[in-house]
């Protein structure tokens, strides 16, 4: 069963065409990265398959039906959503901030909040404020508040970008781990992170699909240096490959 | 628990003390007789005169804290006060007019309804002008509302210029806009005592969705909330809390500033408790600050909002100083 189906999708913002008639689909289950350079449209098209953004023309449905016609309340149960820059306004406790997730997704009760502090190790600190978090507790938090809900598709904006590697790889295989038996798709910066975690990639370049594969075969693909405007070492480690970029002229 | 019962407490107190307080100061003893029903003349003035201007004082108190803390919300900004989007401009006028053109009816009567229309009437405008914008967002709404501020203050001007004479005072104008709580019968106590609880009902109703807006535009649309049209859904009802306090209590300054961050130093940032104890905060402090309008220079009386900005200000001040510093 499909998941999401994006079908000829377009966004324009003035003379600008962010998504230039792009269409993919998604599994109910797998972990998906998204990548791409800058102004690819990444954060664009898992704005517009969270339904946050409307598209100029195409369509996005989800479980059979279209993202369009779902209400709000639906949505927030189907659809986790990450951003990547999230500051609330307000110093709240960090048990509110997750309690504030699981009503939102429809699972209100005490017992899911709970799970969730437990599951991303935030029961010490259940009491305290945001302001007073380190950068990798900020991420769990928001990890929890998006997950409580256990939403069936989750797409994560790289929340994980501004944080040490440590945390980064906590917060990218979080993620990735999600894929086993849900949707996840996350724009993922880090191109190492990518094909190490992820079962499929998707390039992005100027609004459109450039290729679109299981990562181990995307991994050697010459499209790869072509979409980011470099040149690829792809280096054998017994952990993975590491690519090393080096520009393509001198 | 611990805050709200303490809260409850100071209200309690303040209440009795305010009550006591005045040209002629009463005691406890005295105030329990009156309301013992007792019908000496001391009595009656304090039952008649006295408690009903308290208990107002004390409501108006509580929408200013409530107007406060909704405009907080709404904005995200914790220096957004209730008169920003011209409710304050537009109660100025409406007043201005009740008291400089005669009418039909008498100012009693005229004055709050006109101040209340005047408030919600330009907040209205205001919303309004950002919809036809396309803009209704907090910049929008905030520029549009020093617009229709400046137009209303410019109006109000004009009418005092042409309107008053020897026989119609300016000062008149000036007091009101001041600030300062009237002393209803029992009856209208009773419809802004309904009033004020309706008020913190529909508040309540807005607590959830203003936590979501708390954790900013992009989350609030990822968790479901239509943020444009929340947003003025939120301005509309507070703007019907901050005229019903300008329409009871004239211009007091400060307080819905002031309130909200004392209530959210002591129950936190949560709205569901933020909102009613940010009222609970206002009715304390207005409470308190009409009772030295009425007692510090007897028989002459101090405009409300002069009270609550030269004793509410430097306190303010101290608070967040060492709020700042720790």
């Amino acid at each position: 069963m499909t998941a999401i189906v994006a079908n000829r999708l377009v966004v324009k913002r003035g003379e600008a065409t962010l998504l230039d008639d792009l269409s993919l689909s998604f599994g109910a289950t797998g972990s998906v990265a998204l990548i791409g350079p800058n102004g690819a449209g990444k954060s664009t098209l898992l704005k517009v398959l969270a339904g946050l953004e409307a598209p100029n023309a195409g369509a996005v449905s989800v479980q059979g039906r279209a993202l369009a016609s779902m209400s709000a309340a639906e949505r927030v149960r189907t659809i986790g959503f990450l951003p990547q820059h999230f500051e609330p306004h307000w110093d709240l406790a960090v048990r509110d901030l997750v309690r504030l997730g699981a009503e939102r997704g429809g699972r209100p009760s005490g017992d899911a909040v709970e799970q969730a502090l437990t599951r991303y190790e935030l029961g010490a600190l259940a009491g305290r404020r945001w302001s007073t978090l380190s950068g990798g507790e900020n991420a769990r938090v928001l990890l929890a508040m998006v997950l409580v809900a256990d939403p069936a598709v989750l797409l994560a904006d790289e929340p994980a970008a501004a944080l040490d590697i440590r945390h980064r790889l906590d917060v990218v295989q979080a993620l990735a781990e999600r894929g086993r038996d849900r949707l996840s798709v996350v724009v993922v910066h880090d191109l190492d992170l990518a094909f190490r975690f992820f079962e499929r990639v998707v390039v992005l370049v100027g609004g459109k699909v450039m290729a679109d594969a299981p990562a181990a075969e995307l991994l050697d693909d010459p499209r790869l240096d072509e979409a980011f405007g470099v040149r690829f070492e792809r280096i054998r480690t017994p952990d993975g490959t590491i690519l090393q970029a080096s520009r393509t002229t001198a | 628990m611990r805050p709200w019962l303490i809260l409850a407490a100071v209200l309690a107190l303040a209440i009795v003390v305010a009550a006591c307080a005045g040209h002629d100061w009463a005691t406890p003893g005295d105030l329990w007789r009156a309301i013992g029903g007792d019908r000496d003349l001391r009595s009656r003035l304090l039952f008649d005169w006295r408690l009903p201007r308290v208990l107002a004082a004390a409501c108006v108190g509580a929408l200013l804290g409530l107007g406060g803390a909704i405009f907080q919300g709404v904005f995200r900004n914790p220096l957004a006060e209730p008169y920003l989007l011209g409710s304050a401009g537009g109660a100025a006028l409406g007043a201005t007019v009740a008291l400089l053109v005669p009418l039909m009816l008498p100012q009693a009567v005229l004055l709050p309804i006109l101040a209340f229309a005047g408030a919600w009437g330009a907040t209205l405008l205001v919303l309004g002008i950002a919809c036809v914008a396309g803009a209704v967002d907090a910049a929008g709404l905030l520029l549009a509302g020093v617009a229709v501020a400046a137009i209303l203050g410019a109006l109000r001007s004009f009418l005092m210029l042409a309107l008053s004479d020897e026989t119609v005072s300016l000062q008149i104008v000036l007091s009101w806009v001041l600030g300062g709580v009237q002393t209803p019968t029992w009856s209208t106590l009773g419809l802004l005592a309904l009033i004020t609880l309706g008020c913190v009902g529909l508040a309540l109703l807005l607590a959830s969705r203003l936590d979501v807006l708390g954790l900013g535009e992009t989350m609030a649309r990822a968790f479901g909330l239509d943020v444009t049209r929340f947003i003025a859904v939120a301005v509309l009802a507070g703007s019907v809390v901050v005229a019903a306090a300008v329409a009871f209590g004239g211009l007091v300054a400060f307080v819905g500033l002031a309130a909200p961050h004392i209530a959210r130093w002591l129950v936190g940032p949560l709205h569901r408790a933020l909102l009613p104890a940010s009222a609970l905060v206002g009715a304390i402090v207005v409470t308190l600050a009409d009772a030295i309008a009425r007692a510090a220079l007897p028989p002459a009386e101090i405009p409300l909002g002069l009270v609550t900005a030269v004793a509410g200000g430097p306190f303010f001040i101290l608070l967040l100083s060492r709020r700042l510093r720790s």
